[in-house]
């Protein structure tokens, strides 16, 4: 019972520290970005605005998006009886 | 009299309104797991919060199409594992089997509303488990408890209930502290306005997120106990399936308790434990979240009510100068230490009572005693009410209400984003 218990709550805590405060860090690299792209008020050192910043910023918001959309997906289609296989890298539903 | 009403029908009829009532406890409990991060920082205004939360609960209820027929296996033994009631309680229209669950649900209710008055955030579920585990003893004896099923897999009290809820706040607040961490070393060049903003964005979302959970988990027990009684009496046989109604009803409920909002314990989290920016309520919210939807695609679900307040404590570690509220904190350990055992002894002694009764007057008598412990809660909570006005005033450390004088608490309401 005991090993059962360790075994299931490490890989909680494993997937738990990977998208819980990995998916929380690229979006603070998100807001790190986007400042850095406005510039000025934006950031504590007044540095002129940054365009490339904005790009890099929205794509780590994009990032973050993705994955919980992807994350709800795999919750609802597990309900419906799917599954999502990533054989193909593009995530697919299957059913079974 | 013109219909005549047996006793199995007065008791299925009592168990589905307690059932019901439980699922709306379960929303307002558990709206603090959610939305007290927004709340309290002020992304959210709190009626928009509690309505966000209520609509994703709703979704969320019907999302998950899973069946949880099995709910009551985890801690006692009346179902067999297709969800079907054993053989032995089908006899009388499954009276045996309704009174322990009808009284299994006062316990649960009691309890729910007893630590909503005093601010306590505690598990649902865990009362909805001492509830029956009660019932079930005062019926069936200490070996109608599921203590620790076969050992093959986790189950059972210890396997479900009791180790999950010593693990879980840990997981959590470890996840929230490394989360907390890493987002104020990565934003440390970002002017504060401009960090708060950005994050009451993340914040709103990932509160989303935990309110969508919560709705696919928790809805799902409730529909799970009725369709078990209505096999038991008699009146539904298919074991895959939850009826429409009582899926639509347990929706209705749940979201509309999320609505109605337990201000006292949104207080407690969002105020009490910790005082919280932006950034931390984001990262506490996505710790819960992440817990909480891996715990329950694994098979092995962790209380919302623990997970939500082990990551909020967490972001109060992770966050240099940050002040956590160890006092508070023990209050609620406290809390959730007691919940199984005294849900237990409430739905224990409901059914003492109703079986020395016996038939139509011990139904009526423990329904009656639910009703009257349920005025005299809400009674009591009129005297330092908690609402959407003042629920962010300043925490007081002598007790956990409102200070008396703040009168136009709804100022309090940070507005930096303007």
């Amino acid at each position: 019972m005991m090993q059962l218990f360790l075994t299931a709550i490490g890989q909680v805590l494993l997937i738990g520290v990977l998208i819980g405060a990995g998916l929380p860090a690229i979006f603070a690299f998100g807001i790190r970005f986007l400042a850095y792209g406005a510039g000025g008020d934006a950031e504590v050192s007044h540095e002129k605005p940054h365009p490339l910043g904005t790009v890099l910023g929205y794509l780590c918001i994009a990032i973050v998006l993705a994955v919980i959309l992807l994350g709800i997906a795999i919750i609802v289609s597990s309900g419906f009886g799917y599954h999502v296989s990533f054989e193909h890298i593009i995530p697919t539903f299957k059913k079974g | 009299m013109i219909l005549a009403v047996t006793l199995e029908l007065l008791l299925l009829a009592l168990v589905i309104l307690t059932a019901i009532t439980f699922d709306f406890t379960n929303g307002f409990h558990d709206t603090a797991n959610a939305m007290a991060t927004s709340i309290a920082t002020g992304a959210l205004k709190p009626k928009t919060a509690v309505t966000l939360s209520a609509a994703l609960n709703l979704i969320g209820a019907f999302l998950s199409v899973e069946v949880a027929l099995t709910v009551t296996n985890a801690v006692v033994h009346i179902q067999d594992s297709s969800g079907a009631p054993k053989p032995e309680f089908l006899a009388n229209h499954g009276h045996v089997l309704l009174l322990i669950v009808f009284c299994g649900l006062i316990g649960g209710v009691v309890w729910n509303l007893l630590t909503w008055l005093l601010g306590l955030p505690s598990s649902s579920s865990h009362a909805l488990f001492g509830g029956l585990i009660g019932a079930t003893i005062a019926g069936l004896g200490f070996s109608g408890v599921n203590w620790a099923g076969d050992g093959s897999k986790l189950d059972g009290v210890l396997g479900k209930v009791i180790l999950p809820a010593f693990a879980s706040p840990f997981v959590a607040a470890i996840v929230a502290t490394i989360g907390t961490w890493l987002i104020y070393r990565i934003t440390a060049g970002v002017a504060e306005r401009y960090k708060e903003s950005g994050f009451r964005w993340g914040q709103i979302g990932t509160a989303s997120l935990v309110s969508l959970a919560h709705g696919t988990n928790d809805a799902q027990k409730t529909m799970g106990v009725i369709t078990l009684a209505l096999i038991a009496y008699g009146v539904w046989t298919d074991t895959t399936q939850v009826p429409t109604w009582v899926k639509i009803a347990c929706a209705l409920a749940i979201a509309l308790g999320t609505y109605t909002g337990g201000w006292r314990i949104i207080r407690t989290l969002g105020k009490g434990l910790v005082e919280i920016e932006s950034p931390q309520g984001m990262a506490a919210e996505a710790s819960s979240a992440a817990v909480i939807l891996t715990s329950s695609h694994l098979g092995f679900a962790l209380s919302t009510t623990h997970v939500a307040t082990g990551s909020i404590l967490g972001t109060g570690l992770g966050k240099r100068g940050a002040e956590v509220r160890w006092g508070v904190a023990l209050r609620m350990v406290a809390a959730w230490l007691i919940t199984l055992p005294a849900a237990a002894i409430v739905g224990g002694v409901m059914y003492l009572i109703a079986n020395t009764l016996g038939g139509y007057l011990g139904a009526i008598v423990v329904f009656a005693i639910l009703v009257g412990l349920m005025s005299f809660f809400v009674m009591r909570s009129r005297r330092k009410p908690v609402h959407s006005g003042n629920v962010n005033a300043d925490w007081d450390a002598d007790s956990n209400a409102p200070a008396a004088a703040a009168p136009a608490a709804g100022s309090e309401m940070k507005e930096t984003l303007s």
